[in-house]
């Protein structure tokens, strides 16, 4: 079983991610599982023609011993999760993603599963939000990331809190914003933290035109150039054996970087 | 399931004493330096050493992973432990504190449990679980032990929350009937040459006490008359290395006190479902009295005249209020326990013994 997570700075296209690779991975028959661990529970969406799910966290407070099928069916036959946790303002979201990660585990993943995706949110900050990261959890994670300063700062934020923990980093995504030079900025950074860059998502109006409509793209515009390197990092991180404990760079390093490639 | 009010002991203190149980020497509470505090003074007059990694406010805020590596360093140089617990509290667990990557890290000689547990876990017996389950995978206990013993803890939560202390919201101390009253009810079926049964169905070390009224009733027995049964559940080969040890204890000295225990019910971590096997050995003795000592409300089909001997005061106004008006508290039996290794004289076996005395005389 491969289990991995998500991370990458806020709003980097994390959850776009997650949902085409998971959807990628369905469509080769395989049993993926969508973890969503944002409070929001919005990740999931694009598997679920746009429709919200009642999360994992509220149905173990309203009905605690209740055992029936924890997911929701999405896309090919992914089955999706969203942990959920408080509103904005009240209780502990990390606590949350703790108590829910660890009941997944305990009560509902079997062998039978080929890859569980976790979509994290935003960085490693607190105990909670590195729950995915132990190692019984997850076993490989993939930083998205951009060849714009802010996404590099936070992967080799990121990088810092994998190393901390000791977890394998399977690689960088780069989705694209069409920064000049930006496939190679993402490689040299991925070099120099002792990784490498797993996929350049470039960046195409179809994946908002999707989300519009509620779809992941490998739904929504199968034939598209977009789906296809949707499938092409599902495949990649499939086939990665490439997976090192990687070592964080000094952000001046990073502006370094990106001064030698305007 | 009932809200209740009165407060419960936690999973941290039942991981605490299970390890406790299993013979570690060491244990390590991580988190603020009052978490667990009562309990680990009793413990360590029971001979183990438990320590705390003193989280503070920034330890909170910036993790205590150190600390705990720092502190496991430190125990292993000062006491060469064999058997260490790591428990966690609710601020390092509520936190996400990482037990196993600490312990990994510190990389000590000896073999350490990380009981991830925290007092929002649920029921007391939560945390003695996890202890177990833990103690398991590492290879302390055999599986089947973890099994048995697992069911045992779940019926025992069942238990109270049926009849016990959790069957009611709220539940005002009592300290029960005087010994006075329920001794001279005693002494007054034995010299009617009257037919009695006294069962100890007790938890673990808390036997060491309530054993003391089998004792006095013999003791009672020899001077006045009078026919006694006595049923305990005190197997010396049910449970983990100290659990046995403490019925070795108590056979010994109830042997040496003249008690011949007719019926053993069970082990001293089975009560249960050894209240059971009491209740029913005793069925077809024509018994007119039962003296049942420890967790009475384990026995099925309790009686009003039955005298009920128990320790907790929340327990004892349970009884009193159901109209079980023979219910005799041994207060604070637990606290004077710690460290026992024999028989432990309770305040109803002293009455018994002194009336008989001036009885006597």
């Amino acid at each position: 079983m491969k289990q991995i997570a998500i991370y990458g700075k806020g709003g980097i296209g994390k959850s776009t991610i997650s949902a085409n690779v998971a959807a990628a991975l369905g469509e080769r028959g395989l049993n993926t599982w969508y973890i969503g661990c944002d409070p929001k529970a919005d990740g999931s969406m694009t598997l679920l023609g746009g429709r919200k799910i009642e999360t994992f966290l509220e149905r173990l407070r309203s009905s605690p011993g209740e055992n029936r099928p924890a997911y929701v069916e999405g896309f090919n036959g992914v089955k999706c999760i969203e942990t959920g946790g408080p509103i904005a303002g009240v209780g502990c979201a990390g606590r949350g993603i703790i108590v829910a990660v660890q009941e997944l585990y305990k009560r509902y993943f079997a062998d039978n599963i080929d890859v569980i995706i976790y979509d994290v949110p935003g960085d490693v900050v607190c105990g909670g939000f590195a729950a995915p990261l132990r190692e019984k959890f997850a076993n490989e994670v993939y930083i998205v990331t951009s060849g714009e300063y802010l996404s590099l700062y936070a992967a080799n934020n990121i990088v810092r809190g994998l190393e901390n923990l000791r977890v394998n980093l399977g690689g960088l995504i780069c989705n694209s914003r069409e920064i000049r030079n930006e496939e190679r900025i993402v490689s040299e950074f991925a070099r120099k933290i002792g990784s490498h860059m797993i996929s350049f998502i470039p960046r195409d109006p179809i994946v908002r035109e999707c989300e519009n409509r509620g779809k992941t793209v490998i739904e929504g515009a199968p034939e598209s150039s977009q789906a296809s390197a949707y499938r092409r990092l599902a495949d990649a991180i499939l086939k990665n054996s490439d997976l090192r404990i990687p070592k964080p760079i000094d952000p001046e390093e990073i502006r370094a970087l990106l001064r030698e490639n305007e | 399931m009932t809200d209740v009010l009165h407060p419960r002991p936690s999973p941290i203190i039942a991981a605490m004493y299970t390890l406790r149980d299993l013979d570690v020497d060491v244990i390590v509470m991580h988190g603020p330096p009052g978490c667990g505090f009562t309990a680990s003074r009793l413990l360590e007059e029971a001979g183990v050493t438990v320590v705390t990694t003193g989280m503070q406010e920034n330890d909170l805020i910036f993790g205590a992973e150190q600390r705990l590596v720092e502190v496991l360093k430190k125990v292993d140089e000062e006491f060469s432990p064999k058997l260490v617990g790591v428990v966690g509290t609710c601020a390092s667990m509520i936190i996400g504190e990482n037990l196993d990557a600490a312990i990994k890290k510190a990389g000590i000689r000896s073999t350490v449990l990380p009981i991830d547990i925290h007092a929002c876990a649920g029921p007391n017996t939560v945390g003695a679980i996890k202890v177990l389950e833990v103690a398991a995978s590492k290879g302390i206990i055999p599986n089947e032990e973890f099994e048995r013993q697992k069911e045992m803890l779940m019926r025992a939560t069942a238990l109270e929350r049926e009849r016990g202390m959790t069957s009611k919201p709220y539940l005002k101390p009592h300290r029960g009937a005087t010994k006075l009253k329920v001794a001279k009810r005693i002494i007054e079926y034995l010299s009617q040459n009257k037919r009695i049964a006294v069962v100890l169905n007790a938890k673990k070390e808390t036997a060491y006490r309530f054993a003391d009224v089998m004792r006095a009733i013999e003791y009672a027995r020899r001077r006045i008359g009078g026919y006694v049964v006595y049923v305990a559940n005190t197997d010396p080969n049910i449970g983990l290395p100290r659990i046995r040890r403490y019925s070795m204890d108590i056979l010994r000295d109830l042997r040496e006190a003249g008690v011949t225990v007719d019926y053993l019910s069970g082990g001293l971590d089975e009560y249960p479902v050894a209240g059971e096997r009491a209740a029913k050995y005793l069925e077809d003795k024509g018994i007119d009295l039962r003296v049942l000592c420890g967790l009475p409300h384990a026995i099925p089909d309790l009686r009003v005249e039955d005298i009920l001997v128990t320790d907790q005061p929340r327990e004892l106004r349970n009884f009193i209020d159901s109209g079980f008006t023979f219910a005799v508290g041994e207060i604070s039996t637990h606290s004077m326990l710690m460290g026992a290794r024999g028989i432990v004289n309770s305040e109803l076996g002293d009455t018994i013994r002194e009336l008989v005395d001036e009885v006597q005389t």
